[in-house]
C-alpha cells in the first residue's frame, strides 16, 4: 500500500472553517484594544477576555445558534426553512400578549412561545408532506403568513414585556454563565444525541442522502420530514423567547427578520450541505460562533460602519469558498483512487469485470 | 310621446347623477394615507394625529400599511390614484422609494405630501421633516454640558458613543451629523474633554444594536456618554448597561450621560426617572398639522404638483426643562395618557 504523505494544503482545506475561525480569533485579538494589568504592566487583548468570549457565545446562541440547530435538521433532509424568523416573531408575540393581558408568568409564557413555534413547524410539515408543496415555497409563504399574523395581532405596534422578562434575560447560572448559553448547550447536546444515537437521527441522514432509497429501505420518510420541521419550529419558538428577554423585553415588527439567513449561514459554514445528508450540529455551533465573532471583532476594531457589512460578507464568502474547494478536491481524490495506485503514481490496468 | 318620456327620464337621471357627483366633489375629500409601518411609538402617534384630525374634519381617509415593503407601498399608491383620491400622504420606507412614489403621484396630477421621512430629492412634493441635525445638536449640547461638569469634577476624559441608525436613512445620517457637530465643537473648545467617539451600527434593529453595543462596551468599558439615534433603543441599552452596574440615575458616580432622539413615551419616563438626560424632540403635532394643512391647501387651490419643504426645528427635552416643556413633547402626552400600560 502506498505511503501517504502529510499534505498541509489538504489538511488546511479539510478543516477550512476551523482554520478560518482560529485565524479570525487570533487576528481580531491582536488588533483589539488592550487591558493593562496593573502592577506587572502586562497587556492583554480585550477581545480574548472571558467576558467577551461569553458575550460571543451568548449572542451566537440567540441570533443564529439555537435556530441554526433546528435548521441543521431540516438541511440534513435536503429541505429548507425560510420561516424561522417569522416563527420567532409570531411565537414571542403570542407569549407577550398573554403575559400582558393575563399576567402569565415567565415559564408558562416560554411554553406558549415553544408551543406556537412547534405548531408553526407542524403547519410547514403538513404543507410539505401532505400537500406536496416544496419546502422552499412552503416556508417562503409561511414567512409572510407568520409575520402578517404577528403584525395583525399587534396592529404592528411594539410589545413591551413586563419587568420580569428583563430579569429573566439577565439570569446567570453559577453566578457567571448567561442563561442563553445554558439553553444553547442543552439544545446542542440534545440535537447531537438525537442525530447520532437514535434511529431517527440515522433516518434524517438517510432521507437527505437519497429519499427514494430511504423509502425502499422501509423508512417512513413522511414521518421523518414532519419531525424535522417540528424540531425547527420548536427551536424558533424557544430562540424567539430567549432573544426577546435579551432585548430588554421589547419586541417590534422587525424582530427576527432575516434571522433565517444567519441560521442557514451558520449551518452551511459548519459543513452542512444544502443538498442534504451531510453535516452535524457541532459544525453549526462553529458556524454560528464564527459569524458572531466576525461582527464582534469588527466592532472591537472600530471598522468603518460602511465597510462592516462588506468585511462580514467577505469572510463568510471565504469560508463557503474554501468549503466548496474542499468538496471539489475530495471528489477529485475519490476519482483518483477508484483504481489501485502504484508507487510510481501510475494506475494499474484492471481486467474488465464480467457482469 | 313614449320616446320623449324615455329621453326625458334619461336626461333627468344623467343630470341628477352629474349634480350628485359635482356636490360630492365639492364637499367630499378623500385622502390616501400610506405608511410604512407603525412599529415605534412615534409612528403610532403620528398615524393617530393625522387620521383623527382628518376624519374630524369630515375627510375620508384610505389607510394603507406597506409593512416595510417599498414596492408594496408603490402599488398601494397606484391603487389610490386609480381610485381617484384627492391627495396622498405617505410615510415612506426610505428616501429612495419616496422619490419614486412622489413621481408616480405627480405624473397622475395628484398632490402628495411626505411625513417625517424625507425623500432623497426634496425638490418635488410637499416634504415635512424634522431638522434632525438641529434637534440632535440641541440634545447633545445638553449632554455635553453634563460631560463638562463631570470632567471638571473628575478630570477624566469622557468617552462618547453613538448608536447610528440605518445608513440609507437620511434621518439617521442627519442625527449622526448633529452628534459629531457638537462633539467636535466641544473637543476644539475643551481639549481633553472627549475621547474619539465610538460608532455602533444598529441598522434600526434592536438585535443588531444589542450585539454591537455589547461588543463596544466590552472593548471600551470606560464609555460614559451614549447617544442613541432613536429612543426605541433605550430598553436595549438598558439590557447592556444594567448587568455592568451602569444603568443608574443621575447623581450616581456610575451614571452614563445618556440621550436620544424622537421624544417618545419611554424617553419621557426615563428622563423622569433620571436614567436619561436629554432627548431631541421632533414636534410630531406640528409636523402632522403642517402636512395636513399644506396638502388640503393644495387640494383647495387645485395645485396638482405642489413642491415645498417644511421644516420642524425640533427642541430638546432635558432633565432641566422637563417640568416646563413636558406638555409640548408628544411622548410625555402619550405617557400621561397611559400609553406604556396598554
Amino acid at each position: 500500500m502506498p505511503k501517504r504523505r502529510f499534505n498541509l494544503f489538504q489538511f488546511l482545506l479539510n478543516n477550512s472553517t476551523i482554520v478560518l475561525f482560529i485565524t479570525v480569533f487570533v487576528l481580531f485579538g491582536l488588533t483589539s484594544p488592550r487591558l493593562v494589568i496593573e502592577g506587572i504592566g502586562l497587556e492583554f487583548p480585550r477581545f480574548w477576555l472571558p467576558e467577551n468570549m461569553l458575550n460571543i457565545i451568548k449572542q451566537a446562541a440567540v441570533f443564529a445558534g439555537i435556530i441554526g440547530v433546528g435548521m441543521t435538521f431540516v438541511l440534513l433532509t435536503a429541505g429548507i426553512d425560510l420561516s424561522v424568523g417569522s416563527n420567532m416573531y409570531l411565537s414571542v408575540v403570542c407569549a407577550g400578549l398573554l403575559m400582558r393581558s393575563s399576567g402569565l408568568e415567565i415559564i408558562p409564557a416560554l411554553l406558549v412561545s415553544i408551543v406556537v413555534g412547534t405548531l408553526f413547524g407542524a403547519f410547514n410539515a403538513l404543507c410539505i408532506v401532505r400537500l406536496k408543496i416544496i419546502p422552499f415555497m412552503t416556508t417562503l409563504a409561511t414567512l409572510v403568513i407568520g409575520r402578517g399574523l404577528g403584525t395583525a395581532l399587534t396592529e404592528s405596534r411594539q410589545i413591551d414585556f413586563p419587568e420580569r422578562m428583563n430579569a429573566f434575560g439577565q439570569t446567570l447560572l453559577l453566578g457567571f454563565i448567561p442563561m442563553p448559553i445554558v439553553v444553547f448547550g442543552l439544545v446542542v447536546l440534545a440535537a447531537w444525541f438525537i442525530l447520532t444515537r437514535t434511529p431517527f437521527g440515522r433516518q434524517v441522514y438517510a432521507v437527505g442522502n437519497d429519499i427514494e432509497a430511504a423509502k425502499k429501505a422501509g423508512i417512513n420518510t413522511d414521518r421523518t420530514l414532519v419531525l424535522v420541521y417540528i424540531i425547527s419550529g420548536f427551536c424558533a419558538g424557544l430562540a424567539g423567547f430567549i432573544l426577546a428577554s435579551q432585548l430588554g423585553g421589547r419586541v417590534d415588527r422587525s424582530f427576527g427578520e432575516t434571522r433565517e439567513f444567519d441560521a442557514i449561514a451558520a449551518a452551511v459554514l459548519g459543513g452542512t450541505s444544502l443538498f442534504g445528508g451531510v453535516g452535524n450540529v457541532f459544525g453549526t455551533v462553529i458556524g454560528a460562533l464564527l459569524i458572531q465573532m466576525v461582527g464582534t471583532g469588527l466592532q472591537f476594531n472600530l471598522v468603518n460602519l460602511y465597510l462592516q457589512p462588506l468585511v462580514r460578507a467577505l469572510i463568510i464568502f471565504l469560508a463557503i469558498f474554501f468549503d466548496s474547494l474542499r468538496e471539489a478536491n475530495l471528489q477529485k481524490l475519490k476519482r483518483r483512487f477508484i483504481r489501485p495506485v502504484e508507487s510510481s503514481g501510475t494506475t494499474v490496468p484492471q481486467p474488465a469485470r464480467m457482469e | 310621446m313614449r320616446r320623449f318620456a324615455i329621453i326625458s327620464l334619461v336626461l333627468i337621471t344623467a343630470l341628477a347623477l352629474g349634480l350628485v357627483s359635482t356636490v360630492r366633489a365639492q364637499s367630499d375629500i378623500t385622502i390616501c394615507f400610506g405608511f410604512q409601518d407603525l412599529e415605534t411609538e412615534f409612528w403610532v402617534a403620528g398615524h393617530k394625529a393625522i387620521t383623527e384630525t382628518l376624519r374630524g374634519q369630515g375627510i375620508e381617509v384610505l389607510e394603507y400599511n406597506a409593512n416595510e415593503d417599498p414596492n408594496r407601498q408603490l402599488e398601494q399608491v397606484r391603487e389610490c390614484i386609480a381610485q381617484g383620491v384627492d391627495g396622498i400622504i405617505i410615510i415612506p420606507q426610505d428616501g429612495d422609494s419616496a422619490v419614486t412614489i412622489i413621481n408616480e403621484a405627480q405624473a397622475s396630477d395628484v398632490p402628495i405630501a411626505v411625513f417625517n421621512r424625507p425623500p432623497n430629492d426634496r425638490s418635488r412634493g410637499i416634504t415635512v421633516v424634522a431638522d434632525n441635525v438641529s434637534a440632535t445638536e440641541q440634545a447633545v449640547e445638553f449632554m455635553a454640558q453634563q460631560a463638562l461638569v463631570k470632567w471638571a469634577v473628575t478630570g477624566n476624559t469622557v468617552q462618547p458613543l453613538i448608536l447610528v441608525g440605518a445608513l440609507q436613512d437620511t434621518n439617521a445620517i442627519g442625527r449622526r451629523e448633529g452628534f459629531f457637530n457638537v462633539i467636535t465643537r466641544y473637543s476644539e473648545k475643551y481639549p481633553g474633554l472627549f475621547a474619539e467617539p465610538i460608532e455602533v451600527a444598529t441598522e434600526w434593529d434592536a438585535a443588531t444594536a444589542l450585539a454591537n453595543l455589547e461588543a463596544a462596551i466590552t472593548a471600551n468599558p470606560n464609555v460614559d456618554f451614549i447617544f442613541t439615534s432613536s429612543d426605541f433603543l433605550f430598553p436595549t441599552i438598558r439590557s447592556v448597561l444594567e448587568p455592568r452596574g451602569k444603568w443608574v440615575p443621575r447623581g450616581d458616580a456610575n451614571h452614563v450621560i445618556m440621550g436620544g432622539l424622537d421624544g417618545d413615551a419611554t424617553a419621557c419616563q426615563l428622563i423622569d426617572q433620571g436614567f436619561v438626560d436629554a432627548t431631541g424632540v421632533q414636534d410630531l403635532f406640528l409636523e402632522a398639522e403642517l402636512t395636513m394643512d399644506r396638502l388640503l391647501e393644495a387640494i383647495a387651490n387645485g395645485e396638482t404638483q405642489p413642491n415645498e419643504v417644511l421644516l420642524d426645528p425640533g427642541f430638546a427635552l432635558s432633565a432641566a426643562n422637563i417640568q416646563f416643556d413636558r406638555s409640548d413633547m408628544w411622548g410625555c402626552v402619550l405617557l400621561d395618557e397611559g400609553f406604556l400600560d396598554q
